[in-house]
């Protein structure tokens, strides 16, 4: 393919793409929203531009004939599928990275509290709603995984503005929204390898081993490893061991069967407690912020024109579908979290604003629908209707979680 | 020429309890609990705090430089594109209230019984100016760049380098 007019397109496409990302990343940070919106609609717009414009069709003016490239089939090919994937790994990588277990320390028992209701609850609901909507239970228990995954940006933006961060909600909506995305990558490996309950045994001893194994190995081996990196008196060296070593851990844990991501995110947790974490973050930061992350949300959003058209005859039903599921996944975290923090001793309205901070869903979520696609758990038109599911789940848990969060501090 | 050769190397193979700075008493100490006005109390004075777990055992838990404290000084402007957990330590909205949550927990340090060419190196690669001088976990001194460059620039005017070795 080298030096081949697709190649030549795939670049063209890559640089579009990344320059649509961070000017309507930028826009939707001016407005105060999250930039992740914007990339994603940078995605469903490129994607549309695919449909309606450059689909390969040839169009005559005058007498001129213009042919047009196919937009979609780029989207969709395997070489942008492959550098959106590698932005999945590096979004799981960078939050092991910056995963600090020390500080969780003040509030462990009420996060844990929080992150348990938050997790049972929506994760019932999504399962619930699937199988209400004739989704099979595989593709049920995707959905309520989907509303698993606290999303903590917005929420601690907000606390910020209200001045409350540092207060036991502050630091509790932190330390849940952590072990939330813990619980919910773990349960993504588990959904993908279950076929039967034996299957859910096995998958479950070898999560248990692979983070045991892998985990303490990496810990009391990992600065020895990365010593060798700086004998290399190379440009950048040490930088280079580091994505090998997560690359290789998202081979090892693919390899034993149970999903890249969580290699990805373990070798993010024991890199991180390197003497250089922070020098290693920034330098990782920069290629996955700058490069395979803002791929992948433009990715997932311009995936919503893949496949087959929905029949208009079943878009009430759809959208019905996307109603309960993103009211269902409010309610679970307000009543599931709630429910934690009241168990673990908090009033009735820290409960309630602690339920309502954890309202928030982003990266894990498009994460985890993405690998269930990837997967093959979701086929044909289902796959549309819950990427369109998880991208309006997304936008609007972001968009009415500061109004909430606002409404539940007012005279405090 | 020569002469300044033979002086570096044998710089060099010095060890760092020949050339550290062994008054502990001296040293800016501070323990983990403590408030954190008291830390910029110190830092208006000092670059840098080594923070210990109490004043009677002197365990290295921390240090805390001038830098850790701009992030907390400074307004915290939150991106709205990161991902993980953030960095929410801020003077402005209370979350930075104790030297332990100031200091950085990954200590870069040095073993008095190490030769000085392997602490140049390490500050060279971490890009430190001071290293605690640590024996199992209690700290025992401190080597900075600014004694080292006084030592060296003493030696070259034919002073003995170990003159002043007791402070």
């Amino acid at each position: 393919m080298i030096y081949t007019e697709e190649f030549f397109n795939i670049l063209i496409l890559i640089a579009v793409a990344l320059i649509f990302a961070r000017v309507l990343g930028f826009l939707f940070h001016k407005l105060k929203q999250p930039a992740v919106i914007g990339e994603i609609i940078a995605g469903i717009f490129l994607g549309g531009l695919g449909v309606f414009v450059f689909s390969g069709r040839n169009f005559t003016i005058l007498s001129y004939s213009i042919s047009t490239i196919n937009l979609n089939d780029l989207l969709q090919s395997q070489e942008f599928y492959l550098l959106a994937q590698i932005g999945i790994l590096f979004l799981l990588f960078i939050s092991g990275l910056e995963t600090s277990f020390s500080s969780l320390k003040k509030t462990e028992k009420a996060s844990l509290y929080v992150a348990i209701g938050g997790v049972i609850l929506p994760l019932f609901f999504g399962l619930l709603s699937g199988l209400l909507f004739n989704f099979s239970l595989a593709e049920s228990i995707v959905i309520g995984l989907i509303l698993i995954a606290t999303s903590v940006g917005v929420t601690v933006r907000t606390l910020m503005d209200l001045n409350v961060l540092n207060t036991d909600v502050g630091s509790t909506i932190l330390g849940g929204a952590v072990f939330d995305d813990i619980m919910g990558i773990v349960l993504l490996a588990f959904a993908m390898g279950i076929g039967s309950l034996i299957d859910a045994v096995w998958i479950g001893l070898k999560i248990g081993i692979f983070f045991l194994v892998f985990l303490y190995i990496g810990i009391k081996v990992i600065d020895k490893v990365l010593l060798l990196g700086e004998k290399l008196i190379l440009p950048k060296a040490f930088l280079s061991l580091t994505l090998a070593i997560f690359l290789l851990y998202s081979f090892f844990a693919y390899e034993v069967g149970i999903a890249g991501i969580i290699g990805a995110f373990v070798a993010g947790i024991i890199i991180g407690q390197n003497a250089r974490s922070k020098d290693i973050s920034e330098d990782v930061k920069v290629i996955g912020y700058g490069f395979f992350i803002p791929i992948f949300f433009v990715y997932v959003g311009s995936s919503i024109w893949n496949n087959e058209n929905i029949e208009i005859s079943s878009l009430s039903n759809v959208f019905l579908f996307i109603f309960l599921v993103i009211f269902l996944g409010i309610i679970g975290k307000i009543i599931g979290c709630g429910i934690g923090a009241r168990l673990s001793g908090m009033t009735n309205r820290e409960s309630l604003q602690i339920g309502v901070g954890m309202i928030p869903r982003m990266e894990l979520a498009l994460i985890i629908v993405t690998a269930a696609i990837s997967h093959k758990i979701f086929t044909g038109q289902v796959v549309q209707t819950i990427l369109l599911t998880t991208i309006i789940l997304t936008i609007v848990t972001s968009l009415i979680s500061p109004l909430l969060i606002k409404a539940t501090f007012k005279n405090n | 020429m020569i002469k300044e050769n033979k002086l570096i190397k044998d710089f060099y193979e010095l060890k760092v309890n020949q050339l550290m700075d062994k008054r502990v008493w001296d040293l800016p100490l501070i323990e983990e609990n403590e408030d954190i006005h008291h830390v910029l109390s110190i830092l208006g004075a000092r670059n840098h705090i080594w923070v210990i777990k109490n004043k009677n055992n002197k365990e290295l838990v921390g240090v805390i430089t001038e830098h850790d404290v701009l992030t907390i000084l400074a307004p915290k402007h939150f991106p709205s594109y990161v991902f993980g957990m953030p960095d929410i330590r801020s003077i402005q909205h209370g979350t930075a209230n104790s030297a332990g949550d100031v200091m950085a927990k990954k200590i870069i340090m040095c073993d008095p019984d190490e030769k000085i060419i392997d602490a140049l190196m390490r500050m060279v690669k971490f890009k430190l100016r001071r290293l605690p001088v640590v024996k199992d976990k209690i700290i025992v001194g401190e080597l900075t760049l600014h004694q080292l460059i006084r030592k060296y620039y003493s030696a070259t005017q034919y002073h003995p380098i170990l003159e002043d070795e007791e402070g």
